[in-house]
Order: C-alpha cells, then structure tokens, then sequence
C-alpha cells in the first residue's frame, strides 16, 4: 500500500510539473494584421515591459537589412534607415530622433523594441498607418481593420452581422449563446460592444477584442443557428435549430424571463458612453485607481438598473478599449437611441455634475434640415439635452445628491445628433474610494435611472 | 622667523575672506531663492505708467465659482501684451500656496496674439498644460476664469482659441476642448450657472 501510494504521489507530482511548465511556457504574442499578411510576433518580457523582435515585427512586411556596431543596430526597412542603441530609449528613424517609452534591447544581436511603440514606429519607418491595441495585443498595418454592423429582422428573427471583406470564424453554439471567434480577420469595434435587443429572440450581443481574436456573442433566448452568406460577407443568426430533434424539448429553452425581454421596443433607448479607456485613462486618482475603470463600472451598473426597469441599453465599450471621439458620436447618432449618456468621474468638488454641449442653439427660422458643421451637430438637440439634463439633476436632487448643471466645451457632445448629456461623478466626502465603493455608485445609478426611465415618454414622443 | 603677531594676522585675514565667502554664497542663494518662487506682484507688472485697474476671474474648486477680483496695475498699451500680463497675473495667483484652484508649478502663458481686435490666440506653455488636474468640472474652470479675465481686459474680445508652444492641442487635460475658437458670450452665458 506505501508503495501505491509512493506512485501515486510521483506521478501527481509529474503532472504539476507539466501543468506549471505549460503555464509558464504559455506564448505571449502580438497578433499583427497587415494588408500581405497575417501573423504572430513573440514577446519578449523584461523589466514588466513587453518587447518584441525588430526584425520577426518587420520581415513579412518587407525588406529588412541590420548590423550590429558595437552598442548599436542599424537597420534598413525597405529603404528607409533606423538606428538603436542598447539601453537607450533615443533612437533616429530615417533622420529625425525619437523616444522609446521603454529602452532599446540589444540581446545575442537581436534588436528589440517595446510592444507598445510598434505602431509608431512602423509609422514612421514605412509610412503607413498603424495602430496597436494594447490589452489585447493586436497591431493593425497599413489600415487593414475593419468593422461590422448588426441589424436585427423580424419574421423569424435574426440577427444579421455584415462584413466588409470576407470572414470564417469559429462559431460555438450553447444554450443561450452564439460565440464567433475571428482568429485572423482584423475585425475592431464599430463603438457599440454591448446591445441589448429586449426581443424575445434576442436578448443583447457583446463584442471585445481578446488576445485570441475579436469575439462576438449573442445571447440568445431561443435556440439558434448560424448561416454564412454573400461569400463569407454576412452572418445570419437566426431561431430554430439545424438538427432537429434538439429543437424537440422547449423545456430545455429558457423563458422570457430575463428582464431585457419584458421591453417592448428592439430600439435601444439610451447609449451609455464610459469615457476613456485604453491608453487614454482620464484622471488617475491613485497608482491603483483610474478614472476610466470607475466609468466603466458606472456605465456597466446604470445597465444593469436600466435594464431591471425595462429600458434597453446600448453601451459604447465594455472592455478597456480605447475609442476616439468621433467613433463614440458616430455610434450614437447610428444606434438608434433616443438619448446619450457620457459618464466621468472625478475627486474634485462633490456630488453630480451634470453638462450640456457648449454650442449655439439653433436661431429661430433656422431649419434643422440644412446643413450643420459636425462640431456643431447637437445644435438641433440641444432643447432635448437641457430636458434630460434637468430631470437628471431633479432625480439627483431628490437622492440628496448634490448636483450642477452646466454647458461645457466638451466632445463628443457636440457632434451627437440625439439628446446628449456629460454626466461627472464626484464623492460626497473627499476620499476618492467613495468612487468605487459598490453603495455611492448604486445610489447615483438609481438617480440616473430613475431620471431616464422619466425621460423616455418625453424623447422618443419628439422623433 | 615668522613672529607671532604676523601669524595672528594672517590667521585673522584667512578668518575673515572665508567668511566674506559663506556671506556672499548665502546672499547668492537667497536672491535664487527669490527668484524661483512665485513672482511677487510687483515683479509680475514691470511696467511703468499709471495703474489701471485689472479684473481677475479667479477659479474656486470648492464652491464652483468664479470670482471678479479687481486689482491696481500698470496695463500695457498693446491688447496683446495687455492679455499675456493680465492671464501671467491670473496664473500667478492660481500657484500661490493657498490657491482655491491649483495649477502646477511652472505654469505660465507665453504670448497672447490678437490677429484682430475680436479674437485673442492665447499661448499657453506645456508646464500648465502637461500638470493640469484631469476631470470636466476642473478643467473648465481654467479655462472659463482665462477667458472671462481676458475679456474683462479686452472689452471687444468676442472669440479665443488656445495653443500650447505655439501647437494646437485636443484638450486641455483630457477633457475641455481646445482644438478650436471658444465663443466668449457662450462661456459668459455658461458661467451663469457657477457661483
Ligand atoms: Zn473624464
């Protein structure tokens, strides 16, 4: 029996030993999505910085020639020269010097450079743009991303997912959920990765950018399929089942019990906007705490509320991602909503702040029809911004919530063509804690919701 | 042989150049010391005529609000230099140690340039920029309490457009929009709402 048991301790033994050299072995990687290709870069760790090799970043890309000198690789990339220095963070790109955010690495004559400066430096070696996705490691060359658009048909229900170019994903279907992994399209947000539908095929979709790929999800209330259309080009996720006999047991299906599904309308309401996000934190309240991650929560928790009361909800980001201004108005004015709700946080001042764009209304005898400059589309919505903006700030009154209302000069309200308010969560105390602490946030929430919840009669009744 | 007296004396002398030297290190010192610290007010105007009276909007955190505060000044002629001494003054304020509304040290304005009697490019430096407190509520007051005092100064001021070294920047902190002309009757009409 010792002797079974001498084994038995061996062998578990030998399969932790695996399992933690797997885990340690697990490859980390820049995914990279160029217009000749798509491949993968490893990382390379030092110092908690991500570095990835020069020349494995660039040879599918074109010609690349390098020589060490001494302390110093010099290096041609189709033409253009580049020179680095180990353990310097100065470097010149084709004549003009440059910061690393991190120093260069020289190691067994390979030259490295941190992942976060890829995109930068492709820029300016090869004149083409490139952007890189930090969190979840995708570098995009030569404008090669592209975005979908979702659009949910009746009679039978389904959702239709439309490509630009030609996509095959991975799909998994599950009781309740559609996922599509696409391993090697350059597939980015479109500015809405979270939609709820309130249709009782439907409940919501998500959409996030991993390390494996970007992944969308549907969360279904029925049992679905998924069919491939126009060459790879659309996506139909649509109720029923292609085997048959697993349709057979409407036991197994969940009801319509979720919340979502009590809302009468497919058309979400309102857009939640989590400001910042990625690269682009917003306030930083300690080493710890960032002022993107607090909206994030706000705007994931307002959600939740929303949706428990029947108001579907459409959210511009639900990861850490960074989006520019101009994708979060253009996801606004394309989602159908009735209203847009941007959400910040702060440390300075207390309570609720509540602002409205700073931008003319428009002139009586000025039609809402003519043409109007982006910077200046609100105008038209600016009556509906100062309704929600003063039923917000009744509701926050009301929770006891000290609370301002202001115009400010602050994007992307301006170019948002529904009604658009900035929403700036401060403490009631003067600990920036207050702002993550799961109570203050619900208490604002249960005031913002409450407010929409009012304002919906009112905003979509003027459309 | 060296007599005593003489050794004494030139013990005496060696005494005293060296602490005629600590005297004039210390002196040295102190004038530094003045000099890096915020600019009392009467280095802040080296200009000579008779003093005008120059109002100040001057940024509350606490109680939100924007404050007229008026202070006797020699104002130069030039509209341009008149609202690069005036916003120098405001920011000046806004270092002291007591400031209700905080910018980092360093901050200043470089140049104010009126390409026309209504418009005002007011350069700011990177310092003021690259310190600021980011957040909505923050930001705005900067740049409202710089826009009202300018007009304040600059009567027929009706737009500002703000640079940082002579580039145009998004924000200012991540949030008040800097990359175009800010219209002053709006932010006048906007600071209605604050106290
Ligand atoms: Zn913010």
């Amino acid at each position: 029996m010792p002797k079974d048991h001498a084994i038995i301790v061996r062998v578990a033994a030998l399969l932790l030993l695996l399992l933690t050299a797997g885990f340690a072995a697990e490859p980390r990687r820049v995914e990279v999505y160029a217009p000749q290709s798509s491949y993968q870069v490893d990382i390379l760790v030092r110092e908690g910085v991500d570095y990835v090799g020069l020349t494995d970043l660039l040879e599918p890309l074109g010609r690349v020639e390098s020589r060490v000198e001494g302390k110093k690789l010099k290096l041609t990339f189709n033409g253009a020269e580049a020179e680095f220095e180990d353990g310097k963070r100065q470097f010149r790109a084709r004549g003009v010097s440059g910061d690393l955010p991190s120093k260069f690495l020289l190691v067994d004559g390979r030259g490295y450079i941190p992942a976060a400066v890829t995109a930068r430096l492709l820029t300016r070696v090869s004149d083409q743009p490139a952007e890189f996705h930090a969190n979840p490691r995708r570098l995009f060359v030569g404008g090669v991303q592209f975005r979908y658009t979702a659009e949910l048909r009746h009679s039978p229900s389904r959702l239709v997912l439309a490509f630009p170019a030609p996509v095959n994903p991975s799909t998994l279907i599950e009781r309740g959920r559609v996922r599509l992994l696409f391993r090697r399209e350059p597939l980015v947000s479109n500015g809405t990765d979270y939609v709820s539908y309130g249709d009782p095929f439907l409940a919501s979709t998500t959409f996030a950018e991993t390390s494996d790929g970007a992944e969308f999800v549907a969360s279904t209330l029925q049992q679905a399929t998924v069919s491939m259309g126009d060459g790879g080009r659309t996506i139909t996720i649509l109720a029923g089942s292609a085997a048959a006999p697993a349709a057979g047991n409407p036991a197994e299906q969940p009801q319509a019990s979720s919340p979502a599904a009590h809302a009468a309308h497919a058309r979400p309401f309102v857009i939640l906007d989590a400001a910042h996000g990625g690269s682009e934190t917003g306030a930083i309240f300690s080493p710890t705490l960032q002022e993107k991650a607090i909206n994030l929560a706000l705007a994931k928790r307002l959600q939740k509320e929303l949706e428990t009361r029947g108001i579907p909800v459409v959210l511009t980001r639900i990861a850490d991602n960074l989006l520019t201004w101009d994708q979060r108005a253009v996801s606004a004015n394309t989602s159908h909503a009735s209203l847009y709700i941007a959400l910040h946080a702060s440390t300075s001042g207390h309570g609720v702040r509540l602002y409205t764009a700073m931008i003319p209304t428009l002139q009586p005898g000025q039609s809402s029809r003519s043409f109007l400059p982006w910077e200046l589309a609100q105008s038209p919505f600016l009556p509906q911004s100062n309704i929600a903006a003063t039923a917000l700030a009744a509701e926050c009154n009301s929770a006891s919530l000290p609370v301002r209302t202001s115009s400010a000069p602050l994007r992307p309200l301006n170019s948002v063509t529904v009604a658009a308010v900035a929403v700036e969560v401060a403490p009631l105390g003067s600990s920036a804690d207050e702002l993550s602490a799961a109570e203050y946030q619900q208490k604002v929430v249960n005031a913002l919701a409450t407010a929409i919840v009012s304002l919906r009669s009112k905003l979509e009744a003027g459309q | 042989m060296i007599s005593r007296k003489l050794q004494f004396m030139v013990a005496a002398l060696v005494i005293a150049i060296l602490g005629m030297g600590f005297y004039l290190v210390h002196l040295k010192r102190k004038a530094e010391s003045i000099g890096s610290g915020p600019a009392p007010q009467a280095l802040v105007a080296p200009v000579s005529g008779p003093a005008e009276q120059m109002t100040l909007y001057l940024a509350s955190d606490d109680d939100y609000g924007l404050r007229p505060t008026t202070i006797s000044s020699p104002l130069p002629g030039d509209p341009g230099e008149r609202g690069r001494l005036t916003l120098h003054t405001l920011i000046t304020r806004y270092l002291q140690k007591n400031s209700e509304h905080p910018l980092g040290a360093g901050a200043d304005v470089h140049d104010v340039f009126l390409p026309d009697p209504a418009s005002a490019v007011v350069n700011l430096n990177a310092a003021l920029v690259d310190s600021h407190r980011s957040g909505i509520e923050v930001e705005q007051l900067t740049v409202f309490s710089m826009v009202r005092t300018l007009k304040a100064q600059l009567p027929a001021l009706t737009r500002v457009r703000f640079l940082v070294d002579g580039k145009s920047r998004e924000t200012l902190a991540g949030h008040a929009d800097l990359s175009g002309w800010m219209d002053v009757a709006m932010v006048t009409d906007a600071c209605r709402d604050l106290k």
